[in-house]
């Protein structure tokens, strides 16, 4: 056949085309959810200031962003980069361990029919019940809180491997299987690319639950970090600082959710999910 | 033409176990059969015959519980598939979505490395042998069904095996595709100059391609006949026109149906 009878289906875009994409992009994701943010901090000042509600109740957002200009350094710094270096410590244990047990599993049926229910279970299980007893075993350091976060990250990354790993395409393992492909070449040419998508979409959960393991942790027994910012200007009912962390926090998830959509967007091109019909 | 036996299959049976081991299915009972080197051989079926348990023997997927398969000089379908000798080509094209055209018919030669041949095919020849050179650096989910298996057809050629399993391959694809890939598998065949086994449950695409077509009945899988087709190559779709396609076709069918009256017609 000289010529391809048949038509690529995805079009190559224009830059114009690109760009009018782009204001989509801006109009319909950005612009909503933009506007009802701002309009909930609104009604959240203006309800305030009205009813004069005091500040050891529920601050004004105007109050919280002032705390944080204030003390950036306190904030961001001394307590926040050590509550996120934490979790993420947390996270790439939590995620090393879990995908290297998902590859043992999925390996023996019979590892995995002994160990796999169980470790659906304690996913299932609020863990974070055991973080006082962390403190008892490891004192006031950096481990109870990196192992908190260890220990939300690991089941459900562990959970989702085994079922990325186990769902290969019947016909492309068959095929590896044809031309005598070892294990090995199986696991690492066939069945971890596939799991990639199962792998990624757990990470996006647990980067998230590294940082709640790790304020956990902090609560229950620290010198610093942000948990224990809160828990102790909590105490002190000084809710602009509460909140200023929460805030810290909050830019911590979203900031990690997406360094880890980031990825999948640069990994997963070939994955129906991020195709664009 | 003294041709020399490609596959010789003897007595070969295979029995399934159902998962709760309550039944036994016999897939194939006894069957034998030549295929001549560089013929192109079906295997011609309804579906459930076991006709795919046999490519899937022929090519080392699965084990028989009786009998022999011997692929070339005596070797059998394991050690055929360790020396890299069987390119198989399934109903689905199983392509790597990841990976570009060029770099997924590149596959197979990345893989069980000792048994690469010095002289392979190089990606190019293979994307010409298809007709797919503009498509190189293209994503599988970007092409077409037929397109996708075009590839999977140059894959499976990528380490130059003497012989190609083909399982219903265009079993997936649309009626026109379906024709048109019929006369594309031949211009493949005749330059490539491969024994094939391909197995089939449509009579015209059998009749087109092969040289033998082998009628294996349903429940259990026997067999109920080899007709040779005799018509001349290269063969064009002016073929299926020609009064000794049609004596083919009732030949073929009647082979078929006269098996399905006999153990009921259902699935």
């Amino acid at each position: 056949m000289e010529q391809a009878t048949e038509m690529v289906q995805t079009p190559i875009l224009s830059s114009s085309q690109r760009w009018r994409i782009r204001l989509r992009t801006l109009t319909e994701i950005v612009l909503p959810p933009g506007i009802f943010f701002i309009l909930i901090i609104f009604g959240w000042q203006i309800y305030i200031t009205v009813r004069e509600i005091p500040a050891i109740i529920m601050p004004k957002p105007t109050a919280i962003l002032a705390r944080l200009l204030e003390d950036p350094g306190y904030f961001f710094i001394e307590n926040g980069l050590l509550t996120f270096s934490e979790a993420l410590a947390g996270f790439a244990v939590g995620a090393v361990a879990a995908i290297f047990l998902a590859v043992v599993l999925a390996r023996s049926r019979a590892l995995e029919r002994s160990i796999f229910p169980l470790a659906v279970v304690i996913k299932a299980t609020p863990l974070i019940v055991i973080a006082p007893l962390l403190i008892i075993w490891f004192g006031y350091t950096i481990y109870p809180k990196i192992i908190m976060a260890a220990l939300l990250c690991f089941f459900p990354i562990l959970v989702n491997t085994i079922i990325g790993l186990r769902s290969v395409s019947p016909t492309s393992l068959e095929f590896f299987r044809s031309v005598a492909a070892s294990e090995w070449e199986i696991l690492i040419r066939l069945r971890a690319p596939h799991s990639l998508p199962y792998v990624l979409s757990a990470f996006k959960t647990s980067v998230t639950l590294s940082v709640i393991g790790a304020v956990v942790a902090e609560w229950s027994g620290a010198g610093e970090g942000l948990g224990r910012v809160i828990y102790i200007q909590a105490a002190h009912l000084d809710q602009s600082s509460v909140f200023a962390g929460i805030v810290v926090l909050a830019l911590m998830g979203v900031l990690l959710t997406a360094i880890v959509g980031w990825l999948e967007q640069v990994l997963l091109f070939w994955h129906e999910s991020k195709l664009v019909g | 033409m003294t041709a020399q036996a490609h596959i010789v299959v003897q007595n070969l049976g295979k029995i399934f176990t159902t998962a709760k081991g309550a039944r036994q299915v016999t897939a194939l009972d006894n069957l034998n059969l030549r295929v001549q080197e560089g013929q192109f051989f079906s295997v011609l079926g309804p579906s459930g015959c076991g006709k795919s348990t046999l490519l899937r023997i022929v090519g080392g997927l699965i084990e028989s519980t009786s009998g022999s398969v011997s692929i070339g000089n005596g070797t059998g379908p394991r050690d055929a598939q360790r020396a890299k000798e069987i390119g198989f080509v399934f109903q689905e094209p199983g392509l790597l979505p990841w990976k570009t055209v060029a770099d997924n018919i590149e596959t197979p030669l990345i893989l069980n490395r000792k048994a690469n041949r010095p002289r392979q095919h190089t990606i190019k020849e293979l994307l010409e042998l298809v007709g797919l050179e503009a498509f190189a650096d293209a994503y599988p989910h970007q092409l077409s069904g037929g397109m996708q298996q075009r590839v999977a057809i140059a894959r499976a050629l990528a380490f130059d095996p003497k012989l190609l399993l083909m399982d219903e391959p265009f079993g997936a694809l649309d009626a026109i595709t379906r024709q048109l890939m019929r006369y594309e598998l031949l211009r493949i065949w005749e330059r490539a100059q491969k024994t094939v086994m391909f197995v089939t449950h449509s009579i015209p695409e059998a009749i087109v391609l092969s040289d033998a077509v082998a009628v294996i009945s349903p429940r259990p899988g026997r067999l109920r006949g080899i007709v040779e087709i005799d018509l001349p190559r290269p063969r064009t779709e002016e073929v299926e026109r020609t009064p000794e396609f049609l004596d083919y076709n009732d030949h073929l069918k009647d082979l078929l149906l006269r098996e399905e009256k006999n153990h009921g017609t259902s699935d």
